[in-house]
């Protein structure tokens, strides 16, 4: 094994036109970690996302997995490398089946260029997805249930397990989730919470949770970043950034910008 | 301080380069002279377009079409619009005013299709508008008795006249008419550019940077979507008015779809959204046509006898190429890819 | 009653050939984003290759072949058309796939010439159906086009390369994070959409000659079809495509009873099909404005 961090950001910049939204951060993690990265809206979160898994080209820095150079590659690159992103909003593909869902994750994995080599490859390991699907549905039983349903036609909480099953399929060594919460009832996001720890317990998938609940985030990781204006303002371990000063009146103290975000999600305050 | 001394400085540009081009018109051989009027007619149509597809992000293949209704309501306004009554001189009205009222109609038909078409994503408007041209053309076939058809065609016996000044009713237009299109080139690229910096033109490049965001700061954005097919239809429609009386004569034969197809091919090459780069787009690919048709007329070219379409297939092909290759590497147009080039080899100076 | 009913075969027909063309802009819409101007290309290379091969090889082959080769040129095309990642918008597509319809008119009027071409039907004589005389070759183009426009939904359903289309044009975005390139599928959009324009005019050809610059018709038309569901629905697209034809004829066929239209008809063709075209849309975006 190499001593590089499963995932290493040097000095990532994206640009949108004039726009910087991503000014020189830098971060690591290493494999079966659990790290959160937060910050309020617009501060860069998501375009260090695309930054990293390909959508956008960065202007400046360098993206590491496994200590391969991976910037500004296609995203199938991305995923073939071990690093799949659950998108914001969860972005399943609605009319499609539940299950034809979670096998484009494994066949998404296949693209070098173009598309026949891309199947006949899908083809060849069709046993082997077989199997990483009933890994799936039983990691995820209500998938099962729905395997036949329309993804567009379930609930919020059952698109965002379909987004990670199907980010599953992929198998995946890093898995970036982009706001988990959003939009999510408190119960629904504690039952996916559970999960995602068990996930990274059992099978050693590492997470990057990418957060504006900063409770929710905290409490699930052990180290977090937080991210203000395109620009990282503090790192640490979360129970330390727990009672940092700046990050409390900010994100916890009265729970304002977390509240206003995302009205009940909030568990109870730490202290 | 800067920037308005540099606006300055781009007007005084632009007046002078106009005056180079009106002054040009009288310098210029009667055979050469019919071509540049010909450049000067299109560059009135390009930057109506150039403003269309750079600010509402929409593709109008129809602009052959405006400019043929231009052209043929002036025609046929002057000479009177009953076939009967067109040997008595006096049926028709006064050319002046029929090229006051060409670009009038031509909006008008503009807004018609434009209400509905403009509300939707998915460029509905290319393909109506080009159906639209392809319906005209169709129109001036079949209604030979009101437009001439193409035997006999529409002779526009009146020449144009203007305060009593003769315009035109010599062969290839007198330079006078070549200098009055190229004074309205300048004074269209006038207006076009006051509008990209007015409120109004804040409000465009709201629209070409987001229509959502632009949408959600107030902004009506089919209304002003329509306003801008209507004025580059109304454009059109007064460079084909002028275009009526330099040979006084019309035939569908001058106004088929593939010009509809080269005023797009302008604007991409000048660049789109780029006023003056409509203007250049214009001037070269006129001449550009103009040459390919030559060569492709020639018996044989390079030891190869060439067969009787070449012309046709000469202009037209080597355009596709050009097209494509502008769009994939140059997407800005060639104009606004040369400025960044200049700029780039600059030295960076302080900006306040 | 009889006149009616042989307009609505040969609108039913023709209409057919118009879907399959709208249905490729459809998928070349949903999953790229591009308008395809070139769509109408694909049709007239379809039915010139065809009557190109035909007096040659037997009449399956030289159709199958005619498919394919267009099938494969509409992949490059795809490619071209795409153009480069984060740059090429698609605007610029539509301008692209422009210039391609151009230069593939222009070569096609240098192989072909300008005349308008068309190969004799394998079937002898009509067919009289209660009076009603059909022509066999329009009952295999609206058989066919069916067989494809079904097979081309079911391939989209149930075959992992079919959803990948379907995922790109559910989210794009959301398609990529996933790996599938985009780019790739866009390709296997192009080639589908173009042997499908070939295919109709494979068939129809020898009922409605094609010449080397009927492209812009097609190309309306078949918009006209797409726009019927919106540029997002197959089954709409194809529904668009067959009221289209019908629409189509009944003018042709009745117009020349209006007193001054007389014989120029025909002239009113594509006329019917913007009209057509402008009320489905001028009724859509009022739907749109309402919800």
């Amino acid at each position: 094994m190499s001593a590089a961090p499963l995932l290493e950001i040097d000095g990532l910049v994206v640009k949108y036109g004039q726009a910087i939204a991503l000014d020189g951060v830098s971060l690591s993690l290493e494999a079966g970690e659990r790290v959160a990265l937060i910050g309020p809206n617009g501060a860069g979160k998501t375009s260090l996302l695309n930054g990293v898994c390909g959508l956008v080209k960065p202007a400046a820095g360098r993206v590491l997995l496994d200590g391969r150079d991976l910037t500004g590659r296609a995203p199938g690159e991305i995923v073939r490398a071990g690093l799949t992103q659950v998108p914001e909003g969860r972005q399943v593909f609605p009319t499609l089946p539940v299950e034809a869902n979670l096998l484009l994750g494994a066949y998404g994995r296949e693209f070098r260029h173009e598309l026949v080599s891309a199947t006949l490859r899908y083809i060849g390991r069709r046993g082997e997805i077989a199997v990483r699907l009933e890994r799936v549905y039983s990691l995820m039983p209500k998938l099962r249930e729905l395997r036949e349903r329309p993804a567009g036609r379930t609930s919020g909480g059952e698109q965002q397990m379909v987004a990670i099953g199907r980010a599953l399929m992929a198998e995946p060594r890093l898995l970036a989730i982009d706001e988990l919460s959003l939009g999510l009832a408190p119960l629904v996001v504690q039952d996916l919470s559970e999960f995602l720890v068990g996930l990274n317990e059992e099978e050693g998938v590492a997470l990057l949770l990418v957060e504006q609940n900063a409770v929710l985030a905290l409490e699930l990781c052990a180290r977090a970043y937080v991210l203000e204006a395109g620009r990282l303002v503090l790192a640490g371990p979360s129970d330390e950034l727990e009672r940092n000063e700046t990050v409390r009146s900010a994100y916890l103290g009265g729970g304002l910008e977390v509240a206003d975000a995302e009205p009940g999600t909030q568990a109870g305050p730490s202290s | 301080m800067n920037l308005s001394r540099s606006r300055t400085l781009r007007l005084a540009g632009t007046l002078a380069a106009g005056s180079f081009a009106i002054w040009l018109s009288y310098q210029l051989s009667p055979g050469d002279r019919s071509l540049y009027t010909l450049m000067g007619l299109y560059a009135i149509v390009a930057i109506g377009l150039s403003l269309l597809i750079g600010f509402a992000g929409q593709i109008s293949l129809g602009q052959g079409a405006f400019y043929a209704l231009g052209a043929y309501t002036a025609g046929i306004l002057t000479v009177g619009l009953d076939p009967d009554d067109r040997l008595v001189s006096e049926a028709g009205i006064d050319p002046a005013l029929a090229v006051v009222a060409a670009p009038i109609l031509t909006g008008l038909v503009a807004a018609v299709i434009g209400v509905p078409l403009l509300r939707l994503r998915g460029h509905y408007l290319a393909f109506a508008t080009l159906a639209l041209h392809l319906i005209l053309l169709a129109a001036i076939f079949a209604q030979s008795g009101f437009t001439g058809g193409q035997d006999p065609g529409l002779a526009v016996i009146e020449p144009l006249e203007i305060f009593g000044l003769q315009i035109t009713g010599v062969t290839g237009g007198t330079a006078r008419h070549t200098a009055i299109v190229w004074g309205l080139v300048l004074v269209t690229l006038l207006v076009a550019l006051n509008l990209v910096g007015s409120r109004a033109g804040r409000a465009l490049q709201a629209i070409a940077t987001s229509e959502r965001t632009a949408a959600a700061a107030g902004i009506n954005v089919s209304a002003y979507k329509l306003r801008l097919f209507v004025l580059s239809a109304g454009l059109a429609g007064l460079a084909g008015a002028l275009y009526a009386f330099m040979l006084q004569f019309l035939s569908p034969d001058a106004f088929g779809v593939f010009l509809s197809i080269q005023f797009v091919v302008m604007v991409a090459v000048g660049g789109l959204g780029s006023v003056y780069g409509a203007v250049v787009g214009a001037v070269a690919i006129t001449w550009l046509e103009h040459e390919l048709r030559e060569l492709g007329a020639r018996p044989s070219l390079l030891g190869f006898d060439l067969p009787d379409q070449a012309p046709q297939v000469f202009s037209v092909g080597v355009f596709a190429v050009i097209l494509i290759v502008v769009i994939l590497f140059f997407p800005r147009g060639l104009l606004p890819a040369l400025g960044d080039g200049i700029r780039r080899l600059r030295p960076v100076r302080h900006e306040n | 009653m009889k006149e009616f009913l042989q307009l609505v075969v040969v609108g039913v027909s023709t209409g057919s050939a118009y879907a399959l063309v709208g249905i490729g802009m459809v998928l070349i819409f949903r999953t790229t984003g591009i308008v395809n101007f070139a769509q109408g290309s694909f049709a007239v290379l379809g039915g010139l290759f065809m009557v190109a091969l035909v007096d040659d090889i037997h009449g399956l082959v030289a159709g199958l072949a005619a498919v394919l080769v267009v099938a494969f040129i509409g992949s490059l095309v795809g490619f071209v058309a795409v153009g480069f990642r984060h740059r090429t918008t698609p605007l610029a597509s539509l301008i692209i796939t422009l210039g391609i319809a151009l230069l593939i008119t222009s070569l096609n009027l240098l192989a072909f010439g300008d005349r308008p071409h068309t190969y004799p039907t394998i079937f002898d004589r009509a067919w009289d159906i209660g009076g009603v005389l059909v022509q066999p070759q329009y009952v295999l183009v609206a058989g066919v086009t069916l067989l494809a426009a079904l097979l081309l939904t079911l391939g989209l359903q149930r075959t992992i390369a079919g959803q990948a289309l379907v995922a790109c044009a559910d989210s794009r975005r959301a398609a990529e994070l996933v790996g599938i390139d985009v780019r790739a599928v866009a390709v296997v959009a192009f080639a589908v959409s173009a042997g499908l324009s070939a295919l109709g005019w494979v068939l129809l050809t020898p009922v409605d000659p094609v010449n080397y610059d009927s492209d812009v018709r097609i190309a309306i038309n078949g918009f006209a079809a797409a726009a019927f569901g919106g540029l997002a629905s197959i089954r709409l697209a194809y529904v668009g495509g067959l009221v289209l034809g019908v629409a189509q004829q009944l003018v042709v066929g009745y117009a020349d009873k209006i007193p001054g239209l007389g014989q120029q008809a025909r002239q009113y063709e594509l006329a019917a099909a913007l009209v057509i075209m402008l009320v489905l849309i001028g009724w859509r975006a009022r739907n749109e404005v309402h919800e």
